[in-house]
């Protein structure tokens, strides 16, 4: 009998995640909500079944929908992709429960690096540098001030309730303390009905680093290298590449054995992601740990090898992983540019709709993600992703040009969409430099207005 | 006949692609999931735990056995049983009683429908009793009167608040007259209690009615219903029988009681505990001070 991979998304990983499974041999049951009827990865996957409504909570979010689905088709194991329930610790359990093996870590890990303070302490006890700041909320202004000049200024007033970005206030010196920390309290408290607050270092002009391990049930854990992922906008990351610009040989090391650390001490199986932020002196600080696989996962394919999603299935299939960490070997570059439907003019409205007219990139370095075809309608319940454009060459510039040739060749007619905006960056000379923060974005937007 | 590919695929086999065998058969193991009662949702058998047997759809609140009562109310480890050791007769000889009590204590690990103790509410001493409405549907025979009477008059002695959770479809048939004298017997040590100066909590929980209702249950100084609680005397059925007209809408429920002034509050399941406590720390002597 062989394998049957039921996928738990939508979208291009499901199609991503479908392509691995019938590579290996396996068969595929995709599942979907009323609005996806026409979506690739049902007409791709082997059987298809429909869990719900358009709305995700009905579908995808939709767990006993799913487990019924797993069960009706026969399916022996469940990919999550990203997003959705691929960090729902309650689903992982469920599945394990009903003897569907979970391509992720069990429910345990997941609610151990779920939750972030325990996250934070499980860091350090495996000697994984965090931010410095208090221990949970601060009882009071002095106590406040007291951690503050501890971990030395500038520091973060950070809502306990907040989130998004919202409920944060940046103090530079002790004299501001008191003024800033009153004024958030009461923020917090109308905006969250919460006042209590917590102090954490504040990085200035942060980079965005992220670890990638693999990590089988024996026990073996490999860091495939890392990808930097600081262009953003409002939290959402735009493009990545790997390796960083940034970060150096010594560094690498670090953060690897920094990351493999924290993956052993926590007993971590499959694809995981170790977010850090970097300072400007080169120093890394654990920001939290993603288990599940990432958006941004084909750049360290690109430069590694490895096909991430194939292993996943091998781990959660008890295999042992085959490589070593000496013969993981990286080379070349690889940049990765996420096509959004989306209205670069209005605010980056999200712009569901049909597409009339489509042109595809390609060419030798060239890969693009996507689940979408000409005539497909994007419906307006999920997020705005329409592909992952990512360009590999020997070299950084090399592969900022194959981008920017390949976004100009990216042709989408009928929805609005952010490609002249990433193809306007492969040109811009901060970028080509490599010399951008997390705010770059942000402020490249500013000043165009 | 057939494509050139069908004839290729004829004369060659195709290799199937290796693949290591991990299969084994899934399937959702019995009492992963339960059922609502009411909104019929499958609901996940821990998440129901967790939220103390509330649906997380429909918020109908699932009735509550003892020790799952005895779980959610007190503080971890307080509790400690008295008068454990009484068991119920057949004093009337009514057939098959006897099978029935020794079915219920079977399946439910208990002597009688009611449990009685001292515990402890955010560390305050109370004296605690419960009526386990999956015991023949916790109605009140000797044995329960008789516990319920010694933990009142225990609590006067030692004057400890009291706090009782109903949950009960009233006397005892089986046990006739005797039964309903324990109505008149539990509403003189309940004014006992009272008359010492001490505070009696009384929660109304699905369903609290007969004897049960029509006794200690209402004189309680409080009277806290659980959240969709029926309480009332006779049941709805008998009631639309014997008047011969329809009821209105949420008759007898714990809403409709709060509505006609016959419960003082209606509380969800995880608001009880706090508001116990609450209650316990404003009736303390010098809490007003």
């Amino acid at each position: 009998m062989i394998p049957k991979v039921l996928i738990a998304n939508r979208g291009e990983i499901a199609v991503r995640i479908i392509r691995a499974c019938h590579e290996m041999g396996l068969t595929t049951v995709a599942v979907y909500s009323t609005a996806d009827k026409d979506a690739l990865h049902v007409r791709l996957a082997d059987e298809a079944v429909c869990i719900g409504g358009a709305p995700a909570r009905e579908s995808y979010l939709n767990i006993n929908n799913v487990i019924a689905a797993a069960i009706a088709t026969g399916a022996t194991m469940i990919h999550p992709g990203y997003g959705f329930l691929s960090e729902n610790a309650q689903f992982a359990e469920i599945v394990e429960r009903c003897n569907i093996a979970f391509v992720g870590p069990s429910a345990a890990t997941m609610r151990t690096m779920g939750d972030k303070a325990t996250a934070k302490k499980k860091a350090r006890a495996a000697r994984v540098p965090v931010l410095l700041g208090s221990d949970g909320t601060i009882a009071s202004l002095d106590e406040g001030l007291r951690v503050a000049k501890q971990v030395g200024f500038p520091v973060m007033l950070k809502a306990a309730n907040g989130g998004g970005g919202r409920g944060i206030s940046i103090i530079r010196s002790a004299t501001e303390f008191k003024p800033i920390y009153e004024r958030t309290s009461l923020e917090a408290e109308t905006n969250f009905g919460n006042g209590s607050l917590y102090v954490e270092k504040y990085i200035e002009a942060p980079r965005h680093i992220e670890a990638q391990i693999l990590a089988d049930k024996h026990g073996n854990v490999l860091f495939l290298g890392e990808r930097d992922c600081s262009l953003q906008r409002r939290n959402q990351k735009m493009i990545e590449e790997t390796p960083s610009p940034l970060v150096d040989v010594g560094l690498r090391i670090r953060m690897g054995q920094a990351a493999i650390r924290l993956a052993k001490a926590i007993k971590y199986v499959n694809a995981g992601t170790i977010e850090f932020l970097i300072d400007e002196k080169g120093n890394f600080y654990f920001i939290e740990m993603n288990s599940r696989l990432q958006v941004e996962h084909p750049v360290t394919e690109c430069v590694t090898g490895i096909d991430i999603v194939k292993e996943q299935i091998r781990i959660a299939m008890n295999q042992p992983l085959a490589l070593k960490q000496n013969q993981v070997k990286t080379s070349g570059h690889a940049i990765e540019c996420r096509v959004n439907a989306e209205d670069t003019d209005n605010n980056f409205m999200p712009m569901p709709g049909k597409i009339e007219r489509l042109m595809i990139p390609g060419g030798p370095g060239i890969r693009v993600d996507t689940h979408i075809y000409a005539g497909y309608a994007v419906p307006p319940y999920y997020d705005s992703l329409l592909a992952k454009v990512i360009a590999y060459a020997p070299t950084r510039r090399e592969a900022i040009d194959k981008m920017r040739v390949a976004l100009r060749h990216f042709v989408v007619e009928g929805i609005k969409t952010n490609i002249d905006i990433l193809a306007y960056v492969m040109e811009n000379e901060t970028f080509i430099d490599g010399r951008f923060d997390t705010g770059f974005i942000t402020r490249l937007l500013e000043s165009a207005k | 006949m057939g494509t050139v590919v069908d004839k290729l695929k004829a004369k060659s086999a195709v290799k199937k692609t290796p693949q290591d065998l991990y299969v084994r058969p899934s399937d959702i193991p019995q009492g992963l999931f339960v059922a609502c009662e009411k909104c019929h949702a499958a609901i996940y058998q821990k998440e129901l735990d967790e939220n103390l047997r509330v649906c997380p759809h429909c918020q109908y609140h699932f009735r509550l056995n003892a020790a799952e009562r005895i779980r959610v109310t007190l503080d971890e480890g307080s509790f400690s049983e008295l008068f454990s050791k009484l068991t119920s007769v057949n004093p009337l000889g009514m057939p098959e009683y006897d099978d029935k009590l020794a079915k219920s204590q079977a399946l439910s690990n208990m002597k009688e429908a009611f449990v009685g103790g001292i515990g402890a509410i955010d560390g305050i001493q109370v004296a605690f009793g419960v009526l386990d409405p999956f015991f023949m549907m916790g109605s009140m025979g000797s044995v329960v009167g008789e516990k319920m009477t010694r933990l009142v008059e225990y609590a006067t002695k030692a004057k400890l608040p009291l706090i009782v959770f109903s949950g009960s479809g009233g006397a005892r048939m089986q046990e006739g007259i005797f039964s309903l004298m324990q109505m008149a017997k539990t509403s003189m040590a309940v004014k006992r209690h009272s008359d010492a100066g001490l505070l009696f909590i009384s929660v109304l929980t699905d369903p609290t009615t007969g004897g049960v209702a029509a006794s200690f249950a209402s004189l309680g100084d409080i009277l806290i219903a659980e959240q969709g609680a029926l309480i009332g005397f006779a049941g709805p059925r008998v009631i639309k029988q014997t008047i011969q007209q329809d009821l209105p809408e949420g008759f007898q429920t714990a809403e409709f009681q709060l509505k006609h002034g016959q419960v003082d509050l209606v509380a969800k399941r995880r608001q009880i505990k706090p508001l116990l406590a609450k209650l316990l720390r404003l009736h303390q002597p010098g809490a007003m001070k």
